[in-house]
């Protein structure tokens, strides 16, 4: 009776980013759904707390208490936790984990999970990037190509909305854009200078996950257009972005078929050792403690790419004795991230007669133009880069020495020049997944639901050095023939995972021996169990990731939901 | 309960009785802090501090009116480490002695002229200490932020919209400025 009334067509672990993509696949496919998030449920705008709260509204103006800081030095360290939107981050003393090697793991335990915070920044890969393990002989070759994956990019990006310029670059393959948001002169400049001196690099619109001018499908979804508010993190009121609590959960829950188990914290995957797979999941209550299991012919694991590795190392059985699919033993292994330590600012002051007006939610972006055609330094692969240049602002200035009306009068006064124009870029690194960074158990450490904490030992290497000195020189030098001034080169070295880019530990590959997920992302010794969300990832390339695990997972159930009609799984 | 309790209680609760209105002559703050122990008189010469620092004006909002000591009070509870709170509290004895030091009295019995010279000299740093030269810094700036971050500043002098719209332009002329 239990067996039945727990029984469903497809069980997705985790509701964020793909989670919310393989539920809304399958609830449209008529499959009956369930869907298990370890956090609190998220509904769109509803729970939005201080989505619509002014700057003065704020206690602490934004700053995070003392205590809390004190507290929770990992958590403080993400750029986005902040007083406004502190609440869907998990702090560390509420879920501890280990750090053999120091590693900044930033989590959204609540439906949505890191969606509802995340930086909508929107790159497809190419096969520039599907090529590189192959071509350099590192980790596995990808067991799929960009040619598999396009359509699934133009599906995901359709539905989610994202704003972009087709720039008909063979490194940055275009894709279904809204309109894109104008670039400010200065971008504009720098993008003329380098076209000017370089062949191979390219100043374009950074492509981004906002409505800029919503299409039916996004008024069927109850969202409208991106207000350039900026204040995303909070969740948006107007839907004017993507996240899972405002585009595929609803879309998910609309079909009638998606059932949500919130509180719910994945023990592990039910492998049955008479049928040859895994027949279901077991969830302990977040609250109560309590054990529950659920059934279904296929299950998805979209947990988040440490919590995925988590959850299958912890699903033994006979059969499996060191993690589900894990016949190998490199599971939890060649665990990467994407290297974010390096930064460049400059001021600029030329076209002191232009400004910029109004908001925009992107700036620009200069895809990895280091060892793409060919190897040609002396480190492997390349790195991506942000490029923003805004206008300073009015007034202001310094209230040394003033008090009084004197002071007040300063303050008020806009009549002075604007500032000059600011500019700076994000060095955003490929980092090469080697055996030796990992994450495993510690089976001596359990949480307070009997899981065994996480550990990781995961570092920078000598590639990622000589990454960081490359990005400085060449960005001076890009920086200096674009007129820009007072140059200023920092590596913050920021422990990896600060980056929010985990990656891989279940790679995809097309060995068993030497991979764990086929070219359908299923667990090669386990082909009913999918894994779509970072922990598939064969290498991590330079792009932010979201979209690709979006477009992996859309593609990934509708491959199951075929194989289920075929009765193949 | 037996004599002996009974006896013990009632002596507590004599003590108790006269000790009520001990207490509330210690003069405790209104504002409620979970660090910071403020009086009520060193809560008015903030409020007064924070005023002289960024007064009101005809049609312009000032610190009193916006609380401005409230808010860097909690702040300062709130937001600090407990070496910080000490530093800061250190240094408003230290701006109080300083009051009495220079025109026989709390601050918050100053004239406008007098407010004036105190904060002209702690500006010039004129034979100031360290504690007073911190402890005026940390008001000035909370204030200052108090001030730059309400409503009407934000939304009169930088012309704040909490949703701007989707128009964006790139590359206007400086001299459209409105």
């Amino acid at each position: 009776m239990e067996e039945n009334k727990n029984t469903y067509d497809a069980i997705v672990i985790g509701s964020g980013m793909s989670g919310g993509w393989a539920a809304k696949e399958f609830c449209e496919k008529g499959l009956k759904t369930l869907l298990l998030e370890r956090g609190r449920d998220v509904q769109h705008i509803k729970d939005y707390p201080t989505t619509s709260m002014l700057p003065w509204e704020f206690k602490h103006r934004g700053q995070v208490p003392f205590e809390v800081a004190k507290d929770n030095p990992v958590i403080t360290r993400c750029y986005a936790f902040k007083e406004d939107a502190m609440h869907f981050f998990v702090k560390d003393t509420e879920h501890p984990y280990v750090q053999e090697k120091p590693f900044d793991w930033i989590r959204g335990y609540q439906v949505g999970g890191k969606s509802i915070m995340w930086a909508r920044q929107t790159q497809r890969w190419s096969d520039f990037d599907f090529d590189g393990p192959a071509r350099d002989g590192f980790a596995v070759d990808w067991p799929i190509r960009y040619k598999d994956l396009a359509p699934w990019y133009s599906y995901v990006e359709k539905f989610a909305g994202i704003s972009g310029n087709k720039d008909g670059l063979d490194t940055l393959p275009d894709g279904e854009f809204l309109p894109p948001w104008e670039l400010t002169c200065v971008e504009n400049h720098f993008k003329g200078i380098i076209s000017q001196n370089y062949n191979d690099r390219h100043v374009i619109y950074a492509r981004c996950a906002h409505v800029t001018k919503p299409e039916p499908i996004h008024i069927e979804q109850g969202r409208g257009q991106c207000q350039a508010r900026n204040l995303c993190q909070r969740g948006c009121p107007f839907g004017g972005y993507f996240n899972a609590n405002s585009t595929t959960i609803p879309w998910a829950q609309k079909t009638g078929n998606l059932t949500m188990r919130t509180h719910a914290v994945v023990h592990s995957i039910i492998y049955d050792e008479v049928k040859g797979k895994a027949t279901g999941v077991r969830i302990i209550d977040a609250n109560t403690k309590q054990a529950t299991e659920y059934f279904a012919p296929v299950i998805f694991v979209n947990a988040g790419a440490v919590n995925t590795n988590l959850i299958l190392l912890n699903s033994t059985s006979k059969r499996f004795p060191n993690g589900l699919g894990n016949d190998s033993g490199l599971m939890g292994k060649y665990f990467a991230f994407h290297n974010y330590r390096a930064r460049i600012t400059a001021k600029y002051e030329g076209m002191l007669d232009s400004k910029t007006e109004g908001s925009r939610a992107t700036g620009a972006y200069i895809p990895r133009f280091r060892n793409v055609k060919k190897q040609e330094t002396d480190f492997l692969r390349g790195y991506a880069t942000t490029f923003n240049a805004n206008r300073g602002g009015r007034g202001g200035g310094n209230a040394d020495g003033l008090f009084g009306e004197e002071l007040k009068g300063k303050l008020m006064d806009t009549s002075g020049p604007m500032g000059p124009w600011n500019v700076g870029s994000q060095c955003m690194g490929e980092t090469i997944p080697k055996e030796t960074n990992y994450v495993n158990l510690d089976n001596n450490k359990k949480d307070e639901w009997g899981m065994p904490l996480i550990n990781f030992s995961v570092v920078f290497d000598d590639n990622d050095e000589k990454m960081i000195k490359d990005f400085m020189e060449q960005y001076t030098e890009m920086y200096t023939k674009a007129g820009f001034t007072d140059i200023k080169t920092s590596d913050s070295k920021q422990a990896p995972g600060l980056d929010i880019h985990e990656m891989g530990g279940v790679r995809m590959g097309n060995d068993p021996k030497t991979s764990l997920l086929n070219a359908w992302n299923q667990l090669h010794s386990c082909p009913n169990v999918f894994v779509t969300d970072g922990a598939c990832m064969t290498s991590t390339s330079t792009q932010n990731p979201s979209l690709t695990y979006m477009a992996l997972t859309a593609r990934a159930a509708n491959h199951a939901v075929e194989l289920l009609k075929k009765r193949e799984l | 309960m037996n004599r002996r309790t009974a006896i013990r209680n009632v002596v507590i609760i004599g003590a108790g009785a006269t000790l009520l209105p001990a207490c509330k002559m210690t003069d405790k703050g209104s504002i409620p802090l979970k660090n910071l122990s403020i009086t009520g008189s060193e809560q008015s010469m903030l409020e007064e501090l924070c005023e002289a620092i960024i007064p009101k004006t005809k049609n312009f909002t000032g610190a009193k009116e916006l609380k401005s000591h409230e808010f860097l009070l909690t702040m300062i509870d709130d937001c600090t480490s407990p070496e910080d709170q000490k530093k800061f509290m250190d240094g408003l004895k230290a701006f109080d002695k300083l009051s009495h030091d220079k025109f026989g009295q709390i601050f918050t019995g100053y004239t406008p002229e007098q407010k004036k010279s105190l904060l002209s000299d702690i500006e010039k740093g004129k034979e100031v200490s360290d504690d007073v030269l911190n402890f005026y810094r940390t008001v000035k700036r909370y204030t200052i932020q108090s001030f730059t971050s309400s409503k009407q500043y934000m939304i009169d002098i930088r012309k704040y919209k909490m949703a701007p719209g989707p128009i964006f332009s790139g590359c206007v002329p400086v001299k459209s400025i409105s």
